[in-house]
């Protein structure tokens, strides 16, 4: 009989050290509510691994991506993600990365690859055609081909003197073209390669 | 008489010394990035005034030992978390249970970052714990708050639980890491959080959640149990006691020279009790009783295990009762 209770005396006993022992974990991941994350303004930096959960996995928050970026272009979730939190981002409205490398050289884990200059893929720029000064003849910019790094592997303009910009399949996505835009309602964005580059007319 | 070596006493002093300077070194380097962005933007007369005012004293401060700030100051970056020094890359081994666990794969760049702190751990036991971790010197402040608290009378928390709990943190944490895929660790490991939380101030704008999580363990410390996140929950310090469980550096008490005073148990931030020679694993050396012995009873010796009890010390007065009734008993069978 007490052999029987020893052994419910040891399970409630383990029961709530596990219990306790799952507290800090619990309470920080409250911590970090789960946001619903737009894809165009947290772009993974430059040589991530494409698989979020794999990225996810292979990150371990330390922030030395962040704090060897020459532009501060890498934020973190710091705030909020759930399983995301303090996993880095780039926001290319805010600042957008210049690709200098840096920030997959420092990288202690494989969540960024040293990756070569062309074969980065943090997505593609899209350009909504409705909206863009020279496409609707709102007068001459091309500002985004101005600054892109890649040049006309990565967007060029339909005729010489038109100045209405294309994106060619060379672009990597670096999102320096979203940073100069200057439309109000940034009609260049950066999406998934998957995700093709099919405007989707949409005009906040 | 068994004197310890005069500079073991000095010890804790240089160990002050050294939590001060890494915590100083992760203030510091958010904010020589912040100068290296400025560098990079090449745009001085554009900077709001508190920005040029850390423009101005960051120049003041490294001038004098680079040449090319923009490139130079990469020399060292990161936290004790993961961080690179000179192209040489360190990672707390923590860090790389956590990221196994979670992605399931090995990668071996990764690890070996992890080599010179597990090799140091072996031999050194938990020194991380008590001589670099940037958390430890905010909690041996906040236990110096508690002791300040308690004088003035009011109640502070100094609860004992066991301390087994931390190997089950350490179990549970890898646990969820496998089952979520994430590396959970980050987020509730003091330091990690510390240097993470103070680069968030510094370069980001603000801190982050960890930084709320990390007033809720001082909060613990201060209101349940001393030093109580580092004793029962820190992962971090479960798999530094679990790799340094036959350490070659460890903490004797010489029997001979010890009056009992019981001054380095009350000293023990991690509430071990040196007057019973109970030191075993969780003993991080960080010297503070071989300080505040008033007999320098206390000493360094290298061996893989501890010795066991060595009863009261022959200069205190429980000693001398026992041997004076030792001798009564002979006299009384003569």
């Amino acid at each position: 009989m007490s052999s029987r209770r020893d052994t419910l005396k040891w399970l409630v006993y383990g029961a709530a050290l596990l219990a306790s022992a799952g507290m800090p974990m619990l309470i920080s991941r409250f911590m970090s509510p789960d946001v619903k994350i737009n894809r165009i303004k947290h772009l993974r930096p430059p040589g991530a691994i494409k698989d979020e959960q794999d990225f996810i996995a292979a990150c371990i928050g330390c922030g030395l991506c962040g704090e060897v970026c020459p532009p501060r272009c890498i934020k973190f979730h710091i705030r909020d993600g759930a399983n995301q939190v303090n996993t880095p981002y780039i926001n290319p409205e805010e600042k957008a990365c210049i690709l200098c490398n840096k920030c997959m050289e420092v990288c202690p884990t494989e969540a960024l690859t040293e990756t070569k200059l062309f074969d980065i893929d943090m997505g593609i720029a899209q350009i909504d055609r409705s909206a863009c000064y020279p496409w609707v003849d709102r007068g001459i910019c091309g500002a985004c081909v101005g600054i892109c790094p890649l040049g006309d592997r990565a967007i060029v303009f339909k005729e010489w003197n038109q100045y209405k910009p294309i994106v060619q399949s060379g672009c990597v996505g670096c999102g320096l073209c979203v940073e100069v835009c200057p439309h109000p309602s940034l009609p260049i964005w950066i999406v998934e390669r998957s995700k093709g580059s099919v405007a989707r007319h949409t005009i906040t | 008489m068994n004197k310890p070596f005069f500079l073991w006493k000095h010890l804790n002093k240089l160990r002050w010394l050294t939590l001060i300077t890494v915590f100083a070194m992760l203030i510091t380097i958010p904010y020589l990035h912040v100068y290296q962005t400025y560098l990079a933007a090449h745009a001085y007369d554009l900077l709001q005034p508190d920005e040029k005012q850390i423009y101005d004293t960051m120049e003041m401060l490294t001038t004098p030992f680079v040449d090319d700030p923009e490139e130079d100051l990469d020399f060292i970056k990161g936290n004790t978390w993961s961080g690179t020094f000179g192209g040489f890359q360190l990672s707390d081994p923590l860090s790389i249970v956590g990221q196994i666990s979670a992605s399931l794969k090995v990668y071996w760049p990764f690890i070996l970052t992890g080599l010179l702190p597990f090799i140091l751990t072996a031999v050194f036991g938990r020194f991380f714990c008590g001589w670099i971790c940037p958390a430890t010197l905010l909690y041996e402040l906040n236990t110096n708050f508690a002791a300040i608290l308690r004088r003035v009378g009011l109640h502070v928390g100094n609860k004992r639980y066991d301390r087994r709990l931390k190997y089950v943190v350490l179990g549970l944490g890898v646990l969820v890491s496998v089952v979520t895929g994430t590396v959970v660790f980050a987020t509730i490991y003091p330091p990690a959080l510390v240097g993470r939380e103070i680069y968030y101030a510094v370069a980001l704008g603000g801190f982050g959640s960890g930084a709320v999580f990390f007033m809720l363990t001082f909060l613990l410390d201060l209101l349940i149990a001393r030093r109580g996140f580092c004793r029962y929950i820190c992962p971090g310090g479960a798999l530094y006691s679990l790799i340094g469980r036959f350490r070659l550096f460890r903490i004797k008490r010489v029997v001979e020279s010890c009056n009992d005073c019981a001054k380095c148990t009350s000293i023990c931030e991690f509430g071990l009790d040196p007057l019973k020679d109970s030191f075993g694993q969780e003993c991080n050396n960080c010297t503070a009783c071989i300080a505040i012995c008033p007999v320098d009873a206390m000493t360094f010796y290298v061996s893989l295990q501890d010795i066991g009890p060595q009863g009261p010390g022959h200069a205190g007065p429980k000693y001398k009762r026992q041997q004076q009734e030792l001798a009564d008993g002979q006299s009384d069978n003569e």
